[in-house]
């Protein structure tokens, strides 16, 4: 029997046709999907003892704490710390992915001059030379650290130490001027307040610590917090704060100066509050026309605030006409307000003044992307992952997630003092610096971040102030030594200082701050540093039950 | 019957007597433990009658995995017998102190996190609800290595259909899924890959 080409082809469709019956095509998808996640260019966690390490995430100045899983030294799990008295177990999105972040594709490796690689020696030199031209501008993102001492002692001859403020503590700059006390050490004691009002703050969406008031808000629904505690949001659209809010109040956009006003006419005029004044200009009427509220509304919203005290009021920025219906409310120093969590009094100079005249412009890398300074003079960036080229004339490789050691000192917003150190548990993968290495290089002379913290637990322990947070809780004053209570900080406890006393700040406005109209963030996310956000923790963390009650999780 | 069927037919038996026969025997390699190590046998003259006397917990709580050579060493610092395989242990592992090499059938990839302490001491499972009954093998078994992915054959189950198989027999994340919808436990994705 003579085989011809026709055989051959239906020798074939019978041979598919019987393969498809095999366990061939679906074993060997099966295989090759798993021999697809071993590619030698992929990373992989080392092969080693697993073990766990506590300490806190600094990608923002909000430090919350975290549970590290490492295995053969390398982290390859974050999660919250669930016993930390301020985070109660909540991370962001963009903490929960941490450890992958040293790996990500837009990690900066090397150091670039206008977008080519270039070497620290000349990054060094250009930056010595730049410091002849004129004055030194360092710019930090997260002032109170070691780091920032190191900073502001650099700069203490050579030029200006200023600090870029986060959206939260921007919000708390009308008290700074109203007041005299600097901005970064003014908090709100939410865990007091009967009535909280949002004006467009994402309350329950990435504001402040997570953990903190998402925590009050879940368990004041599970019933296990104060169910008084009321939460008005007022914003133009109906954002997930707003959504789970006890009253939504929609209002035009840019018109949230005019309703503070407005209500804040109400409160004085129908005697809601103790306080006189100052009365607002602005009539009733002008607010209605503004806001797009009628005036029963408004003053229901009014009576809905001064119902329940203590109520604070928190902006979404620095407007000084929403910051003014808190002096109304008489919030600002008193319990469930505004408080000042620490007697330091030092304010720095806003940015733009300075950098007219200096000569070289440093920006550390807590400082997020979206802020360029608007200067001539050579800008030295540091940085962990590159933000574009752009941005900097030269762009210096930061260390990444737990890659230096830092301190941790009290969060934005936080009512109290607290203060921990995140020690550096894995080695930089790249050639990094911090900038305080850079300058450390430049002048010898400059104090170590390490001598610093050594010198903050001594002040710590000297104080015998406040508690410290580790597996129990202690006061400081019972703690055997400074050495004992560094090492306690090291491995991961926080020092939580004693709540500051009633009555610390004092605000009396002579006539109405003039509100400005701005255009709120829709995204609360834009105000992290970009460019990360891995997408997959994203989507996890969001499908997941991590935002529910405790009460309510399944697993 | 045309020319055609029979010629299809042949080739439709040609695939499956490859796809069931050949391919299951090409895809695995075998490979030897460095050790020819009897769990009956430690179990019938040691008394070692718990898993967990070998296989312990750390202090913290974390599952130490295999027993160090140290372990070995308690009983095997000498030669306890003349067979080929003790006279390996002690001169080529317990005299200079080096680990044991053994090919771990369970090995799981490196974006998997699972806790013995959660599953054995949490939810009182036992060993041989995964492992099988290895407390009473007398025989060392062949470590088969799948060589695409690189794993071992205990992963997929011995099994070829993955049907009807023996309780333990297979590792496969969908054996995590249907253990854990039986036990009615919810995980999310982040509880066992981080």
């Amino acid at each position: 029997m003579k085989l011809t080409r026709r055989d051959l082809f239906v020798w074939g469709a019978g041979a598919a046709a019987g393969l498809a019956f095999t366990p061939v095509p679906w074993k060997l998808l099966d295989d090759t999907s798993i021999w697809s996640q071993n590619w030698p260019w992929i990373p992989q966690p080392t092969r080693g003892p697993v073990d766990v390490k506590q300490s806190f995430c600094t990608l923002c100045p909000r430090g919350c704490a975290v549970k590290i899983r490492m295995a053969g030294g390398w982290p390859v799990g974050v999660a919250g710390v669930s016993a930390n008295p301020l985070t109660h177990g909540a991370l962001c999105p963009l903490g929960f992915g941490a450890h992958q972040l040293n790996w990500h594709p837009k990690r900066l490796r090397a150091v670039r001059h206008n977008g080519v690689p270039s070497s620290w020696d000349a990054a060094r030199s250009a930056f010595v030379k730049a410091c002849t031209q004129g004055p030194v501008v360092i710019i930090d993102g997260y002032p109170g650290r070691a780091a920032s001492q190191v900073f502001e002692t650099f700069t203490e001859k050579r030029g200006a130490y200023v600090i870029a403020l986060n959206p939260e503590t921007r919000a708390l700059s009308p008290y700074e001027h109203w007041t005299g006390v600097p901005a970064t050490v003014l908090g709100y004691d939410l865990e007091n307040a009967k009535t909280i009002v949002s004006f467009g703050a994402p309350l329950l969406d990435g504001w402040g610590i997570p953990g903190r008031f998402t925590r009050l808000w879940a368990e004041r629904a599970a019933g296990i917090r104060d169910p008084e505690l009321r939460l008005i949001d007022i914003e133009d659209s109906l954002s997930h704060t707003a959504a789970k809010a006890s009253k939504w109040v929609s209002v035009k956009t840019g018109s949230e100066g005019a309703l503070a006003a407005a209500v804040a006419r109400i409160l004085i005029e129908e005697r809601l509050v103790a306080a006189q004044g100052p009365v607002p200009r602005l009539t009733l009427a002008e607010a209605s026309d503004q806001t797009g509220l009628t005036i029963d509304a408004m003053r229901d919203l009014a009576r809905m605030i001064a119902a329940k005290p203590p109520a604070v009021v928190i902006g979404n920025d620095e407007n000084p006409g929403v910051a003014g219906l808190n002096v109304v409310l008489g919030a600002v120093g008193a319990r469930g307000g505004i408080v000042r969590r620490s007697k330091r009094s030092k304010s720095y100079a806003s940015t733009d003044a300075l950098l007219a005249n200096a000569g070289a412009v440093l920006v550390d890398s807590s400082v997020p992307w979206d802020v360029v300074p608007k200067t001539d003079a050579e800008c030295f960036r540091f940085a962990a992952w590159d933000g574009g080229s752009g941005r900097a004339d030269w762009l210096l490789p930061a260390p990444g997630f737990l890659e230096e050691l830092t301190d941790v000192p009290a969060a934005p917003t936080s009512g109290f003092e607290t203060y921990g150190i995140a020690a550096q548990l894995t080695k930089p993968i790249h050639e990094v610096q911090s900038a305080s290495q850079f300058l450390a290089s430049i002048d010898p002379a400059l104090p170590t971040p390490e001598q610093l913290i050594h010198a903050r637990c001594a002040d710590l322990f000297k104080s015998r102030a406040g508690r410290v947070y580790a597996k129990e809780v202690r006061p400081v004053a019972s703690l055997e030594s400074a050495q004992k209570l560094e090492e306690q900080l090291s491995a991961g406890a926080i020092w939580i200082g004693d709540p500051p006393a009633p009555g610390g700040l004092k605000c009396e406005l002579k006539e109405w701050p003039q509100g400005i109209a701005t255009e709120p963030s829709r995204d609360w996310s834009a105000t992290w540093p970009v460019p990360i956000l891995p997408p997959l923790a994203t989507k996890l963390y969001r499908e997941s039950a991590l935002r529910e009650a405790p009460d309510r999780r399944t697993a | 019957m045309s020319r055609n069927s029979l010629v299809f037919g042949f080739g439709l038996a040609t695939a499956l007597l490859a796809g069931w026969l050949a391919f299951p025997r090409a895809l695995y390699s075998k490979r030897q433990q460095p050790l020819v190590f009897l769990h009956k046998t430690h179990a019938e003259k040691s008394g070692l009658s718990d898993c967990g006397q070998c296989h312990a917990f750390r202090d913290d709580g974390q599952y130490a995995g295999l027993p160090s050579i140290d372990t070995c060493a308690g009983c095997h610092s000498d030669k306890i017998g003349t067979t080929a395989a003790e006279a390996t242990l002690v001169d080529r592992y317990i005299k200079p102190g080096v680990a044991t090499p053994w090919l771990t059938y369970s090995a799981q990839p490196a974006n998997v996190w699972f806790s013995h302490a959660v599953h054995v001491k949490g939810a009182g499972l036992a060993c041989t609800d995964c492992h099988g009954n290895y407390g009473e093998s007398d025989q060392v078994r062949i470590y088969q290595v799948n060589r695409i992915s690189g794993y071992s054959r205990d992963i997929w189950g011995h099994s070829m259909t993955r049907l009807r198989r023996a309780p333990g027999d297979g590792m496969k994340m969908s054996d995590c899924e249907d253990c854990h919808r039986r036990h009615k436990v919810e995980v999310g994705c982040l509880g066992c890959h981080e």
